[in-house]
């Protein structure tokens, strides 16, 4: 990254607590990172680029790949073969921030093989990944909430040990990796997973200043710098280059900062009075408020400094109850519950075969729970709560305005063999394209997608034969090509229950809170979505399938309610939509979500409705490749029929009550244990 | 695009605002961009591919894969492909430039990401072993115009990549062993029908100024809009030459424009008005007020003067504001700025 053309640190109007936080982690590297949050447009990314002009030095073994410090030396297993630190080389240079953009792959964040130097030399040689780079120094991740699953596992594993195990493409080495986190996020994208969240140091959230003066002088500053860059950075110059002396001094003075007995009391109540778990946020407290007595230019840490970092620390970490934490996700926890299943067989079957996709059997929940509104406790504040007014005047139908909405639990497919194209995050699958996680190679398919290392073994063996001026001579016949895996969206369709039976005592309002937190986690995982609404004598398609989540949310808040309830009709309709998406594109796995409360009362042909449903949903649940999810807003208490249960074991559906679709982090963990 | 006749920019009726949107990008690129909704056959393609005629010209050095122009730093030459251009540049010897139009890049919906961000040249490497950059369509559209059409409708992973050009003027490549950067700076253009789906927020906010184009409602402006067309379908050479004179006039205004756009000044008291008009709407960031100023400013200079009316921040909000209306997924996008900043009051 060029230096001349990064905005100024000092020039970024406002946004104390932002600059604070970057400024602790570059006096303490203890301090453990900063994960930085907040809307668009607020100096986010801004802020952390330009802290690199800021940054101290470090003393470096001259050439060293790895970024090792003289102590260090003879760390990483290969280091007998280079010996370069023997020569005495050192060299001092500033920290770097090295930035892990989201479509890197993981052979270059984690290191893999070095092709050039492999062919060239015929000898297997190590290229570093930006683990080994940012050792010692910054790891920055810009929109860390859209890194690809299997990234974040590699930078975790290799945040918990300090080092970094290589053991891939025939290679196996490992080094030291320790690197201060920095991301930024914008919480609306989707949340990140609790073992991520953790490993930042500091949390900030960031918000664009309401002050007008504040405003009108970001402007000012902005334009100035970009109508002419060089000037306005000089003018910045000796500012800059103060508060990195100051960050300097204060790096230096760090040893000697003294934290008082009386302190850390304070610091471990604090903690439990947030009721965090694990003890990292008392040690992040800790080295932070350090750092920031430090920066003070004090030898001893005050009761200030804790309550200036201990917010910072807490914030991400808090759990209820207290004031708004950001929402503890645990959308994703289950890719832990799911270990990379057994590694297929070699052979590409290309056809339909699936490893049984298993249908849960109804969850059946506990029905004497909690009254099934849709929770306005913990429900984050949103726009659609606002009203919307009736806009069809239609006689006996009536429109309900949306309620709270909610975080919703996971849910996802199985995984199977196919390849697909696409991008998302809902359930695993095989991907034919670029992107996603290299789980083996096979024989090329026609891509451009060559695995690197499956290609040098296919080569080996005629290596004798062969001549080139390269020391290993690949044949196009070598060629292999990589499989990958990756998260992908799925196809959801809602089936919505609009009867006037639904209207009864506000359940419509609560239902469709529920449907619209289904709707904003499918625009999280980036689905498709279609809907079928029913009432009175029909289903109708009300929005075919689409990725644009934006219509569907119209529609529900729209959907008036009234007259009976032609589920059969529905289920028919389903299929049909069901029928045609899995003919225009066969590796889809479509997700049904029925939202009713099986109160079937319009029947198709001379036959009892409910009975004629039962027989409909059985039917429906042979088709393998479809999931059901059944959502029942059947009211609690009183008396209950329990026909949406039933419907669901017919369908072989996954079943929920409004109520139970909501996240709870902690619950919701034990339940999976 | 060069094989064909293109329809002239000047000759598109009506759509004042989209043509506004467009002049003022070209005139100022730091504004990052348009995003152009409207139904189909607005024009909306149309305009941005007749753009070609407009350019302005920048300089760079002559067949270079990543647009630099000739005093940029040489980092990226080290690496590059380019043999004897690399010598040159490196040993300080003088090396080529070429003053052109700046280019603009389509990005098709289907571009895989290796074509847009770059990626390694396999037979090179699995024939010499040894690794070349093949750059992608972020290098190709450093310092021009990068157009998506149907931007609503690209790939996910795709959309991020570009985000995070945009947002750093910087392209990372970090796959499948290499690992290089170059600036990509780019002005963001993109087209898009609403009904199909709206834009992330995120990616919403990365576009400066963001259009409504609708079909014309008046009658003898359809009836000029059908005449010009069969027009040009029929002789489209005879049909640009007319145009030409008034092509020439307006890339000469837009030159002067650019000129001068560094003397424009702006009062303080405009900027607290810029600052209301962004509070009292409730956009999300700085960004909207930045864009809003710098809209503003360049609309004074397009009108030839070099102080930015009360006027000027008006028509800035109606560009500059829409589409940072919707803060959250599923919000909707508002029209009529003024109208919306009136009933918030």
């Amino acid at each position: 990254m060029n230096l001349k053309t990064l905005y100024p640190f000092p020039a970024i109007v406002g946004q104390e607590e932002l600059k604070l936080s970057l400024i602790l982690n570059a006096i303490n590297p203890g301090t453990g990172g900063v994960l930085i949050r907040g809307e668009k447009g607020t100096a986010k990314s801004t802020a952390v680029r330009a802290l690199a002009s800021l940054l101290p030095e470090i003393e470096v073994v001259e050439g060293c790949l790895f970024a090792l410090s003289p102590e260090e030396t003879a760390a990483v297993g290969r280091c007998e073969d280079c010996r370069l630190c023997a020569q005495g080389g050192m060299v001092r240079r500033p920290v770097r921030v090295i930035t892990l953009p989201l479509n890197a792959t993981e052979d270059r964040l984690a290191g893999g093989i070095d092709f050039e130097k492999t062919t060239r030399d015929g000898k297997r040689t190590v290229q570093p990944g930006l683990l080994a780079r940012a050792h010692r120094g910054i790891l920055y991740v810009d929109e860390v909430n859209l890194l690809d699953d299997h990234l974040v596992d590699v930078m975790l594993a290799a945040a918990a040990s300090g080092e970094n195990r290589i053991e891939r493409e025939g290679v196996s080495l490992s080094h030291p990796a320790r690197f201060i986190l920095v991301g930024t996020m914008n919480p609306e994208e989707g949340d990140l997973r609790p073992q991520l969240l953790d490993r930042f140091g500091l949390c900030v959230e960031v918000k664009a200043e309401s002050d007008r003066e504040m405003r009108v002088a970001t402007m000012e500053q902005r334009e100035t710098f970009d109508t002419a860059p060089a000037n306005f950075i000089e003018r910045f110059a000796a500012e800059t280059q103060e508060l990195a002396q100051r960050i300097e001094k204060a790096r230096r003075l760090l040893s000697k900062v003294r934290m008082p007995g009386r302190l850390r009391a304070l610091i471990s109540e604090l903690c439990t009075e947030a009721r965090v778990a694990g003890h990292r946020a008392d040690l992040v407290i800790e080295q932070a408020a350090r750092a920031l007595a430090a920066f003070s230019e004090r030898l001893e840490v005050e009761d200030e400094d804790i309550a200036r970092v201990a917010k910072l620390a807490l914030r991400h970490r808090q759990r209820e109850p207290g004031p708004p934490p950001p929402p503890q996700d645990d959308r994703q926890h289950n890719d832990h519950d799911h270990p990379h299943d057994e590694e297929p067989p070699e052979k590409e079957n290309e056809q339909e075969e699936e490893p049984g996709d298993q249908q849960q059997p109804p969850l059946n929940s506990k029905p004497e729970q909690d009254p099934g509104d849709a929770g306005d406790n913990g429900g984050t504040p949103d726009e659609s709560k606002e009203p919307i007014k009736p806009a069809n005047p239609d006689a006996g139908e009536k429109v309900f305005e949306v309620g709270a909405t909610f975080k919703v639990k996971p849910f996802t497919v199985n995984k199977d063999r196919l390849f697909r194209r696409g991008s998302g995050r809902r359930s695993r699958s095989r991907i034919s394209g670029m992107q996603g996680r290299y789980v083996k190679s096979t024989m090329p398919r026609g891509g451009k997608d060559v695995a690197l290392d499956a290609t040098l073994r296919a080569a080996a063996p005629y290596q004798r034969h062969r001549q080139s001026d390269c020391a290993i001579a690949i044949r196009p016949e070598d060629i292999r090509e990589k499989v990958r895996e990756r998260r992908i969206g799925n196809f959801l369709l809602f089936v919505v229950d609009a009867s006037g039976s639904m209207g009864a005592r506000g359940r419509m309002t609560a239902t469709k809170g529920a449907i619209m937190s289904l709707l904003l986690d499918a625009y999280q995982k980036r689905d498709k979505v279609a809907m079928i609404s029913f009432s009175k004598t029909e289903a109708r398609l009300n929005l075919p399938p689409t990725s644009s989540i934006d219509m569907a949310a119209r529609l529900l808040a729209e959907m008036p309610v009234g007259g009976r309830t032609p589920l059969n009709a529905a289920l028919v309709k389903a299929d049909e939509v069901l029928r045609g998406q899995l003919v225009r594109n066969s590796t889809s796995r479509p997700i049904v979500v029925l939202i009713t409360d099986g109160r079937s009362n319009v029947a198709l042909a001379d036959a009892k409705p409910m009975d004629e449903c039962l027989e409909l949903a059985q039917r429906l649940s042979r088709e393998e490749r479809v999931k059901f999810i059944l959502v029942d807003t059947e009211e609690q208490g009183l008396i209950r029929f329990g026909l949406a249960a039933k419907i669901a074991e017919a369908l072989k559906a996954r079943y929920f009550q409004t109520a139970d679709l909501k996240t709870d982090t902690l619950l919701d963990l034990i339940e999976k244990q | 695009m060069t094989c064909k006749t293109i329809y002239p920019f000047v000759a598109i009726v009506g759509q004042e605002q989209m043509k506004l949107a467009l002049y003022l990008n070209l005139i100022n690129s730091t504004l990052s961009g348009v995003l152009i909704r409207g139904e189909k056959g607005t024009a909306k393609s149309t305009a941005v591919r007749a753009l070609a005629d407009i350019l302005p010209m920048i300089e760079t050095v002559k067949d270079c894969p990543f647009q630099l122009a000739p005093n940029d730093g040489m980092t990226l030459c080290r690496e590059c492909f380019h043999a004897d251009c690399r010598e040159r540049r490196i040993t300080g010897n003088h090396v080529e430039a070429l003053r052109r139009h700046i280019k603009v890049v389509e990005l098709p919906v289907g571009a895989t990401e290796d074509r847009v961000v770059g990626a390694m040249d396999l037979e090179h490497a699995i024939g010499k072993g040894e690794k070349r950059i093949e750059p992608g369509l972020l290098a190709a559209a450093h310092r021009g115009i990068l157009y998506v059409d149907e931007v609503n409708l690209l790939d996910d992973h795709v959309v991020d990549v570009l985000l995070d050009a945009a947002a750093m003027g910087v392209n990372t490549v970090e796959r499948e062993g290499i690992s290089f950067s170059h600036p990509s700076r780019f002005v963001l253009v993109g087209t898009m029908n609403p009904e199909e789906g709206e834009l992330r927020p995120q990616l919403l906010d990365r576009f400066g100024l963001s259009v409504r184009v609708e079909g014309i409602a008046d009658r003898e402006s359809r009836v000029t809009v059908m005449e010009r067309r069969v027009a040009f379908d029929e002789a489209p050479d005879a049909f640009t030459a007319q145009w030409e004179q008034q092509s020439r006039e307006l890339v000469e205004r837009i030159e002067a424009a650019r000129q001068l756009y560094p003397a424009v000044t702006i009062r303080r008291e405009e900027l607290f008005t810029i600052a209301d008009f962004c509070l009292d709407i409730g956009v999300d960031g700085h960004r909207g007020d930045i864009i809003m100023m710098k809209a503003a400013k360049t609309l004074a200079a397009f009108d030839n003067r070099k102080e930015v009316r009360k006027s000027d921040v008006e028509a800035a909000a109606e560009v500059a504001l829409p589409h940072r209306m919707r803060r959250q997924p599923l919000m909707e996008i508002g029209d009529n700025i003024k109208k919306i900043k009136e009933m918030r009051r």
